[in-house]
């Protein structure tokens, strides 16, 4: 057994605040082997070749959420992403970049404020008198903790709300991963703030209706947290709750329903049109952004998944309400 | 140039378990506190812990086995009122952090669930899949968090204020930008975590470069039994990324280049299932024989293709995904690559069982503390069991949080700070920004890590660890001719890598010169010289500081014994 190898062309994003008006590129070509991740290659750069090159990570093998960054505008875990698949999916030329331009302070390295504001915005923690000296703990079935495990991993590697076009649109949406901890909180049958979280992610403008169901979330997620799925179900948690009025809301979790039995993937159009009637140009510049991402099928080809069955499956099991 | 001087009650340094803990329960209890970390908080390193936490709770178990469990495992050097403190405290711990959110799976009737772990009587091992600590930061950081601690997060510790046996403050910088700050404070706690990464490979995050425990050896304070650090079986190869032992828990066999399971000769009755230290040794021997097997024969096969696709995939998922991602191996179709990997370190700030900072067998240092993994009780002695080390820092993290609590209440006397304080980080960082030598950071640092793990890993010996000593000498002369590029202030992580070398090299020599030191075997540390234990001479713990000329001095303190007898270790 021995080494396999590839040569790899690497595009380098750099930039530095402090002194740049523009970023460049640098290029390198390495030889990689099978058992490499990006990580290893960013690391080879900086400790072979260019000192000053930036970015963050710590555990290097994808729990402590630090290392997100872009590569050919997929958002990928640099420490948990093979060179080797990467040059399967997109051939030997790899361009490497922030997960967000726009936000970039150094390199790799982008500002995540708005990120750790959302997160915060949620209520984050368990609301519960804590009892401090327990004697027993709380009972809790194996199949109500099967309802928060996989949102309960999110790691806050911010891959998610970094590719999501609402928030491209609109800053003051709370994003996948604030929605998905919200769940996770609201769906804790220990938790005794389920209403107050529900109100606050149904603001209008920043909560969950403003969702443009994308599924780029779910994509995104290397935890395979699934967010999106986590907004349906916060969803229901509003009709279940006799929250939700017959509102923009509503006819939007009516739409997407639709939509999603009738095709699978998400006859976004559609759904817009349905939930705004009139307004619809109000929602431009989000189709807008939406087609840009390649998430805006034109109706002439509108594409069935071929997991409809599995997706028709999935909205049954998280649906419970009639609409 | 001015920086600024913050005012608080209490400054703690890190933000995995033992630091969080802390936090809470002094913001809880009235006190201004400031949490400084290199990492966001949900980025410690306590968030990659995997297999469990222990407190005996189960029917058939007892705080009392655990503490024989824990002091057997830990070949008698750990101190056995620390010991029972934790044992006691434990179920309740567990419990508590159940209260604040994280979630553990659950029996059929909703209880905590438990699963056995090597050197454990009973199955004591609390878990959350196998995530648990992931879901224990995220609890120990969201409940500190909603009682209102502030944490200066992507701030960098970079020396403790230090006079006349007390402690009057942090100094440190923002990361981002280089702003630099004093954190004036009655009570100072560090919870920086381990210092594994000195070794070539490990299973270590970057962030854990042991820089606590230098800041403290720097003023001539002293650190314990800093040659004890634990190398775990199964490190993937190359990488040395941690393959839980639950592979070898569910029938994963070691086998050598000629196919043979080689186990067969080392523990013939435990094979695979002895102890770390015991399979460690056995793997590295292998593989110094010449029967090493993957592409740089640096490692041994563990097989587990007759488990079946179906277990592998219900039972081991994680761990054939990490396979896959740093190997490109699947265990179901292929045996996978491991060598023993530097996972844990025992040693470290001594303290007692209320966190004070010892300054020597006598005294202690006026409003200093420590907890978790950087820190030594000693509850892990010369070898700390699996699920003890989560439950260290998050039960002493809040047990020392109380403790400061209440000695702030008796009163520790704030001595103000002046511009003066920050002396030494100016002078570190203007030098490693400004010097400008020839030599190369990372090749030092490549330099450390490969000569520690060939003279003073797994096994050692007075050869191995003189040579290392000269190695160090000369790395460290090097180091002071490094040249770094990166002269900005933004994120200057070449900069910060270069001090996190620096520390390295300081503790790597209390490592060795302990090594050299205790010429016996016990526990995680293998002298081939001296392959026995000796209780005689060497049952105590090694103190060591580092005098006015650089020279490392040590001396002896002694375990505490009393409610277990000393026997030989045998499983
Ligand atoms: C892969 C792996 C798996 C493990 N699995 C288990 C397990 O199953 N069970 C178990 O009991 N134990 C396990 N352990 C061990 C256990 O996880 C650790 O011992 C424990 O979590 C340490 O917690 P801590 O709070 O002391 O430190 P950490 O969580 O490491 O936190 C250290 C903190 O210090 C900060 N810091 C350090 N230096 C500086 C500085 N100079 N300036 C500012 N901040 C600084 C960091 O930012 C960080 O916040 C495992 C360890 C590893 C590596
Ligand atoms: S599905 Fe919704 S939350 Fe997810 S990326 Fe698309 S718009 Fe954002
Ligand atoms: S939901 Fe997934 S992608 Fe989003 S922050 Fe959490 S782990 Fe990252
Ligand atoms: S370095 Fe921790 S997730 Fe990549």
């Amino acid at each position: 057994m021995s080494l396999e190898t590839k040569k790899v062309n690497f595009k380098v994003f750099r930039f530095n605040a402090e002194r740049d008006f523009l970023p460049y590129y640098e290029q390198y070509t390495l030889d990689v082997t099978h058992e490499e991740v990006v990580l290893d290659v960013l690391n080879r750069i900086k400790w072979e070749f260019s000192g000053s090159l930036s970015y963050r990570r710590s555990c290097r093998h994808g729990i402590c959420g630090s290392c997100s960054i872009k590569v050919n505008n997929k958002a990928v875990l640099a420490c948990k992403e093979r060179l080797f698949d990467l040059v399967e999916l997109f051939g030997d030329e790899l361009v490497i970049k922030p997960l967000s331009e726009a936000r970039v302070v150094k390199d790799l390295i982008i500002d995540k404020k708005d990120f750790w504001a959302k997160y915060d915005a949620v209520k984050p923690y368990l609301i519960d008198d804590i009892d401090e000296a327990p004697e027993v703990e709380n009972l809790v079935s194996p199949h109500e903790v099967e309802q928060i495990l996989d949102s309960e991993i999110c790691i806050q590697c911010g891959n998610c709300f970094y590719s999501c076009p609402a928030i491209e649109n609109n800053e003051e949406f709370f994003g996948p991963a604030a929605f998905a901890k919200a769940y996770r909180f609201a769906a804790d049958v220990r938790d005794n703030a389920k209403i107050e979280r529900l109100e606050i992610v149904n603001a209008p403008e920043q909560g969950v209706w403003d969702c443009m169901k994308c599924f780029e979330c779910a994509q995104a997620c290397p935890k395979d947290v699934n967010p999106i799925e986590k907004i349906t179900k916060l969803h229901n948690m509003y009709f279940q709750e006799g929250i939700a009025k017959s509102n923009v809301a509503t006819r939007h979790a009516y739409a997407f329903k639709r939509s999603v039995e009738k095709n699978g993937l998400l006859d976004e159009a559609d759904m817009v049109l349905y939930a705004e009637r009139l307004d619809v140009i109000k929602q431009m510049p989000n189709a807008l952004s939406m087609l840009k991402v390649g998430k805006l099928p034109m109706p002439w080809n509108q594409p069935k998944s071929e997991k409809l069955d599995e997706i028709k499956k999935l909205i049954k099991s998280s649906s419970t309400v009639k609409f | 140039m001015s920086i600024p001087i913050y005012t608080y009650d209490a400054v703690i340094v890190g933000a995995g378990l033992a630091g969080n803990a802390a936090a809470r329960e002094l913001q809880k209890a009235g006190k201004k506190v400031a949490v400084i970390t290199k990492l966001h908080p949900l980025r410690s390193h306590s968030g990659a812990a995997q297999g469990g936490i222990n407190a005996a709770f189960s029917a058939k178990d007892s705080e009392e086995l655990h503490m024989y469990d824990t002091i057997k495992g830990s070949d008698y050097l750990a101190d056995q009122d620390a010991v029972a403190f934790m044992c006691n405290e434990a179920p309740k711990t567990i419990r508590w952090a159940e209260r604040m959110g994280a979630v553990f799976s659950r029996t059929a009737d909703g209880k905590i669930a438990q699963r056995p772990f090597g050197g454990q009587s009973e199955p004591r091992a609390c878990y959350a899949k196998d995530r648990t600590g992931l879901t224990l930061l995220q609890t120990s950081y969201e409940q500190a968090h909603r009682e209102g601690v502030l944490f200066f997060d992507e701030w960098y510790a970079a020396d403790i204020i230090y006079k006349n046996g007390k402690i009057s403050g942090v100094v440190a910088f923002n990361i981002r930008n280089m702003d630099k700050a004093i954190f004036n404070a009655n009570a100072v706690m560090f919870a920086t975590g381990g210092y594994a990464r000195t070794y070539k490979i490990n299973s270590n995050a970057h962030a854990n470069t042991g820089d606590g425990l230098s800041i403290v050896a720097r003023h001539g304070l002293p650190l314990e039994d800093m040659e004890f650090v634990q190398f775990h079986p199964s490190g993937l190869s190359g990488s040395g990324i941690l393959i839980s032992e639950a592979a070898r828990g569910e029938g994963g066999k070691l086998l050598n280049s000629l196919g043979e399971r080689f186990m067969s000769k080392y523990a013939p009755n435990a094979m695979e299932l002895a102890s770390r230290d015991v399979v460690a040794r056995a793997i590295i021997e292998e593989i110094r024989q010449g029967r090493g097997v993957g592409p740089r024969k640096d490692a041994v096969y563990i097989d587990l293709t007759h488990l079946g696709a179906e277990k592998i995939m219900e039972r081991l998922p994680e761990l054939r995904d990490l396979a896959i991602t740093f190997l490109g191996l699947d265990m179901i179709k292929e045996p996978i690559l491991i060598s023993a990997t530097a996972h844990y370190s025992m040693g470290g700030i001594p303290v007692d069982i209320d966190g004070h900072v010892r300054k020597d067998n006598e005294s202690f240092v006026e409003g200093f503390y420590a907890a978790g993994e950087c820190a030594c009780v000693s509850v892990h002695g010369a070898n700390r069991l699996g699920a003890n080390s989560v439950l260290e820092a998050l039960l002493f993290g809040r047990h020392v949080g109380q403790s400061m609590a209440k000695d702030l209440d008796r009163g520790i006397a704030l001595r103000p700070a002046s511009l003066e304080d920050a002396q030494n980080m100016l002078d570190e960082m203007r030098f490693v920004l400004e010097n400008n030598g020839t030599e190369r950071v990372p090749e030092l640092r490549t330099l450390l890590q490969e000569s520690m793990t060939e003279n003073a890993g797994v096994f050692r010996s007075e050869e191995t660890l003189k040579k290392e000593l000269v190695i160090l000498d000369e790395l460290e002369a090097r180091y002071k001719n490094i040249r770094i590029e990166d002269k900005s202030k933004i994120f200057n992580t070449e900069m910060q890598e270069a001090i996190e070398l620096g520390h390295m090299l300081d503790y790597a020599r209390f490592i060795v010169d302990g090594a050299l030191r205790r010429q016996e075997s016990r526990g995680a540390h293998f002298r081939e010289d001296f392959p026995a234990r000796d209780d005689e001479k060497f049952l105590n713990h090694t103190m060591a500081y580092r005098d006015a000329n650089g020279k490392i001095v040590s001396y002896p303190r002694e375990v505490v014994l009393g409610r277990f007898e000393v026997k030989a270790r045998a499983y």
